[in-house]
């Protein structure tokens, strides 16, 4: 059992744990939980320091192979490559802080809400870190349970719908997923492996009418949970229904499950297709960038506000990663982890507003900054980042795609980039409205001239998320050094599909007209 | 033929451990001296284990009685997943009856007979004895549905049953006649040797067999009595049912079709272009009709012949030499792991159900609303139910899980594709009734403060069909081994 597995399940083992505390403790099942998630963030770190970015190492580092269910080809089989390590990161880096936020939000049956939490939190890293389908499939689906439990438990009042619409839009798309799964079973040898079937592809590619419907299969599975446009229609239902917890969830890392799973899966199994979609995927995503824009632009709940501008938000990150650029696509993976840090704080700081005035109706409020100070701070902060200003997290993601979309050999990506710019300016635009209407002006509401500032346990939820956003904003570098072997392994996946099809160029970057220009090579003046 | 052949008798041990069970359990009450029949209940299940254990030791000892049963491992695995269903059912049996003052050892002979018809079901490899191991199996059946007289509905159930139960046999028998007529002989073995002008009555006849053997797995359209008939039994024997008669009549159906596709000449009798619109229909069928339920035992109901659906996926598949093994394989852990799960959801429908007020059903017995709030009132039930819904909806990591995923690898193998998305598709839909169950046990409030408890002999039951239900789900490796070993021997 390496560190990864470790990694994996101590969560799982903590909820086994929780299962034994008598039901009436609330307070030992917060703490239980609450050390655990910490444990396995401490432990997660020895992955992040102990990962190799060298140009020369292994791929998937921390693997590990065991047969599980060898009768019918299922194997257990798990290793990070860069990009999986930066978003088990995400996972473990938030739970805690999910956890800490939940003390006084819920208070009814804490003992389910927390097994709840740890069963998610093994299933979201055993996502990322599977290499075998089957395994990958087993963890994907079982996200959906305590999701499920999450929203239609302790929800607001529209929860029932919410919840079911959440399972069978997910649950709908995952099990042709499954299908395609299983054809390529027997095309890769007999084995559900995930290394096995990308060799085997490579070697022997599927007709290029298996490989559209095996990439349609897995591509509508990831388009649902990114969401893209326009099978977004669960995303704000889930996200206003959800209590606080299942919202960061939600945003922070189960909508990257979506664009993982392109980034892992769909593209580098089925390049050929992915061509041909490419433009495709591309137009949904800008529309998603301009809509969910737009569509915030009108919200009067302020969490439907938050949830309309992860659609937009998510655009931007399917929309880099069409563009099949280093660039774009290491934007895309930075735009993960943004999102999920600038949106997961978000609806932390919604959710405290909500538990001090249990509304989400904006309106309701107005010139809180004078009273709440330090909430209105780190709100300003958050939308800083949100928004992507320079010196935060969020321009080095956008910039990275907006660049790497225009300057990529996709067909009309400079329109693409111009497009999505517009979103850029929409962002900035819904997101201020928001601030300006919910702290600054005249205090309208009575209600809301008495209200508390962060308290301490707030201040220790929002502080990492801050940090993060700062650091990840003027030091981008480790973050983005891991995900650039796995970025690269793609685009040369891709470069030698093309050479294959002898095709013209469409993926990498365009030759900067400027550098092009030819120029006199040195010592070629003698 | 020897006159007298032990060797044949003794490779049917398990068959006749079961019946000599039934008869100790009729004798139980005969020297009855007191009114505890507690022991009943352990008494069945002890038969069940023994004969479970005859199954897995006996030598297979091949065909035996001149070929008219085969024991091989094939019939082992049958028999102890219908021994599996027989102990976890009268574990059920026990608190549900004895909570009405209606346990008697005849109730447990009749399972146990019914059982023994099962086991011997599994191993039939003649028409004719196909065709009395079913009687058996179905006579029996019919007596437990109307077990408990009172009311209405179990005397409808049990008379609707029986008629077209007779119907179906008489299918079945007319149709052995006519393969009697082109083949000479009842063995599904000599099937092949029909030849030229033959052909169109072993069609006929093939047909009428299959349609016969419908009836008992409930394939659409030949399904219209199982949701009253599944509704109207008491909630045990509805359990036993649904996992033992499905399990048995697989069993006969996988080793016809298997003899249908081998051997010369038959290979264009399109047997399974049948089956294949059987299967579709059925999945179809059975998935649309168990949307619209309010009752969760008439839900369940439906959503059995749903699951006839899937396991034909699996049978069709058989069709194709590459993917046999998978597909046989599949069919038999899906046998096992719907066992447990079945029973185990009917029991929990059985602990939550209204009691009889007098001498008719209470409107609503058991309705959606009397699960709203079980999490509250008994957490562990719920939880239990949860696994169970989310075991039969296919999602990981459950029993009904791999058991799905194993059918539909079969039948992507066979290249059946359009087969394999309407079952993948129509297993969203069956996602949509079973979660409506949890939203009620979970996210409503209860209705009424009576408290729901699970008697001692029924949470023992429901503890181990969880168990089943998650350890094949995730450790399920020697199971799968053990069907794929018990599929090799009949192909």
């Amino acid at each position: 059992m390496n560190l990864l597995s470790i990694v994996t399940f101590l969560p799982l083992v903590g909820a086994v744990l929780l299962a034994l505390v008598p039901r009436d403790e609330a307070g030992q099942h917060r703490a239980i939980t609450f050390t655990v998630t910490l444990v396995t963030f401490f432990l997660s770190l020895g992955l992040w320091f102990g990962f190799d970015v060298a140009p020369g190492a292994a791929e998937f580092q921390f693997e590990e192979r065991y047969a599980w269910m060898s009768s019918i080809g299922i194997g257990y089989h798990v290793g990070l490559d860069g990009v999986a390590l930066l978003l088990v990161m995400l996972t473990t880096v938030l739970m805690p802080i999910v956890v800490l936020s939940t003390w006084k939000a819920v208070e009814d049956r804490v003992k389910e809400f927390m097994v709840a939490l740890l069963v998610l939190e093994t299933a979201m890293i055993g996502t990322f870190g599977a290499l075998d389908l089957i395994l990958f499939y087993v963890f994907w689906e079982l996200i959906l349970i305590p999701m499920y439990l999450l929203i239609g438990i302790w929800g607001s009042q529209n929860r029932l719908y919410a919840t079911v619409k959440f399972f069978i839009y997910t649950f709908a798309a995952s099990v042709l997923m499954l299908l395609a799964i299983l054809f390529l079973y027997f095309h890769d040898g007999n084995t559900f492996d995930y290394v096995a079937a990308r060799t085997a592809l490579q070697a022997t590619p599927v007709t290029p009418e298996q490989g559209r419907w095996l990439f349609l299969a897995f591509a509508l599975a990831f388009a649902v949970k990114v969401p893209m446009f326009p099978l977004h229609t669960w995303l704000p239902d889930a996200h206003t229904e959800a209590p606080t917890a299942g919202s960061v969830i939600l945003a922070g890392v189960l909508l990257k499950m979506g664009t993982f799973g392109f980034f892992r899966y769909a593209l580098p199994l089925f390049p050929e297709a992915a061509l041909e979609y490419r433009g495709l995927i591309a137009v949904l995503a800008t529309v998603g960038i301009l809509y969910g824009a737009l569509m915030s632009l009108v919200q009067s709940d302020m969490k439907r506000l938050v949830a309309y501008s992860s659609v937009s938000h998510l655009g931007f990150v399917m929309l880099g990663m069409m563009a099949l650029s280093a660039e774009g696509l290491t934007g895309s993976v930075y735009q993960m982890l943004n999102h999920g840090v600038s949106t997961g704080a978000l609806f932390l700081l919604v959710g405290m507003l909500y538990e001090r005035r249990h509304t989400r109706a904006i309106a309701e409020y107005g010139g809180l900054a004078k009273q709440v100070p330090w909430l209105a701070t780190a709100f300003v902060v958050v939308t800083l980042s949100s928004i992507g200003l320079p010196g935060t997290n969020g321009f080095v993601g956008e910039f990275l795609i907006l660049s790497g979309t225009f300057l990529s050999r996709m067909h009309s990506g400079t329109v693409f980039a111009t497009l999505a710019s517009v979103g850029v300016i929409l962002g900035a635009v819904y997101m201020l409205l928001l601030v300006e209407k919910v702290f600054f002006g005249p205090i309208v509401n009575e209600e809301n001239r008495h209200l508390r500032d962060l308290s301490v346990r707030e201040g220790f939820v929002l502080a990492p998320m801050i940090v993060l956003i700062v650091v990840m904003g003027l030091l981008p570098g480790p973050f983005l050094a891991p995900a650039r072997p796995a970025v690269n392994q793609l685009v040369k996946r891709f470069q030698e599909v093309e050479s294959r099809l002898n095709q013209p160029p469409q993926v990498g970057t365009q030759p900067p007209a400027i550098a092009a220009r030819p120029t006199t090579p040195p010592g070629g003046a003698f | 033929m020897n006159a007298l052949p032990i060797r044949d008798f003794a490779a049917m041990a398990p068959v006749g451990i079961l019946a000599f069970g039934a008869l100790a359990l009729m004798l139980t009450e005969v020297f009855l001296t007191s009114g505890r029949r507690g022991y009943q209940a352990i008494l069945t299940v002890a038969v069940a284990v023994v004969a479970a254990t005859a199954a897995l030791v006996t030598p297979p000892a091949g065909a035996v009685f001149g070929g008219q049963a085969t024991v091989d491992a094939f019939s082992a695995f049958v028999t102890v997943v219908i021994c599996l269903g027989v102990a976890l059912s009268a574990l059920v049996s026990a608190g549900w009856l004895n909570a009405r003052g209606a346990e008697r050892g005849e109730y447990y002979a009749l399972v146990l007979f019914s059982a023994s018809g099962m086991a011997l079901l599994g191993s039939a490899s003649d028409l004719l004895v196909a065709f009395i191991a079913i009687e058996i199996m179905s006579l029996a059946t019919y007596a437990l549905s109307a077990y408990l007289r009172r009311g209405k509905r179990p005397s409808e159930a049990a008379f609707k049953y029986m008629i077209l139960g007779a119907v179906s046999s008489a299918l079945l028998l007319y149709g052995s006649s006519l393969i009697y007529g082109a083949t000479g002989t009842t063995l599904f073995s000599g099937m092949h040797g029909a030849r030229g002008a033959g052909s169109m009555l072993l069609v006929g006849g093939l047909g009428l067999v299959a349609a016969g053997i419908a009836f008992k797995i409930a394939a659409v359209p030949f399904h219209a009595w199982t949701p009253d008939v599944y509704e109207g039994a008491p909630t045990p024997v509805t359990a036993f049912m649904a996992a033992g008669v499905k399990t048995a009549a697989f069993a006969l159906l996988a080793r016809i079709f298997l003899s249908s596709q081998t051997g010369a000449g038959v290979a264009d009798l399109s047997f399974e272009k049948v089956l294949t619109v059987l299967a579709l229909l059925t999945m179809v069928g059975g998935n649309l009709l168990a949307l619209p339920q309010r009752s969760v035992k008439r839900m369940l109901a439906y959503s059995s012949i749903a699951h006839a659906g899937y396991l034909l996926v699996g049978v069709v598949s058989a069709k194709v030499e590459g993917a046999r093994s998978i597909a046989l394989a599949g069919v038999l852990f899906y046998l096992a792991a719907y066992t447990a799960t079945v029973v185990g959801a009917f029991a929990v429908v059985g602990a939550i159900e209204a009691r009889n007020q007098g001498d008719d059903e209470p409107p609503r017995a058991w309705d959606l609303s009397r699960f709203s709030g079980l999490a509250r009132k008994n957490p562990l039930l719920a939880f239990a139910m949860t696994i169970f819904l989310l075991s039969l909806a296919g999602v990981p990591p459950t029993a009904g899980f791999i058991g799905k995923l194993y059918i539909f690898k079969a039948a992507v193998g066979a290249h059946l594709y359009p087969l394999a998305v309407a079952g993948i598709l129509t297993s969203i839909l069956g996602a949509f009734y079973y979660l409506r169950v949890i939203v009620h046990m979970y996210m409503k409030p209860a209705e009424g403060t009576e408290g729901v408890v699970a008697a001692p002999t029924m949470a023992l039951a429901l503890g181990g069909a969880v168990l089943v239900v998650a350890v094949l789900g995730v450790f399920g490796d020697p199971l799968v081994r053990l069907a794929q070993a018990a599929s090799a021997v009949v192909m």
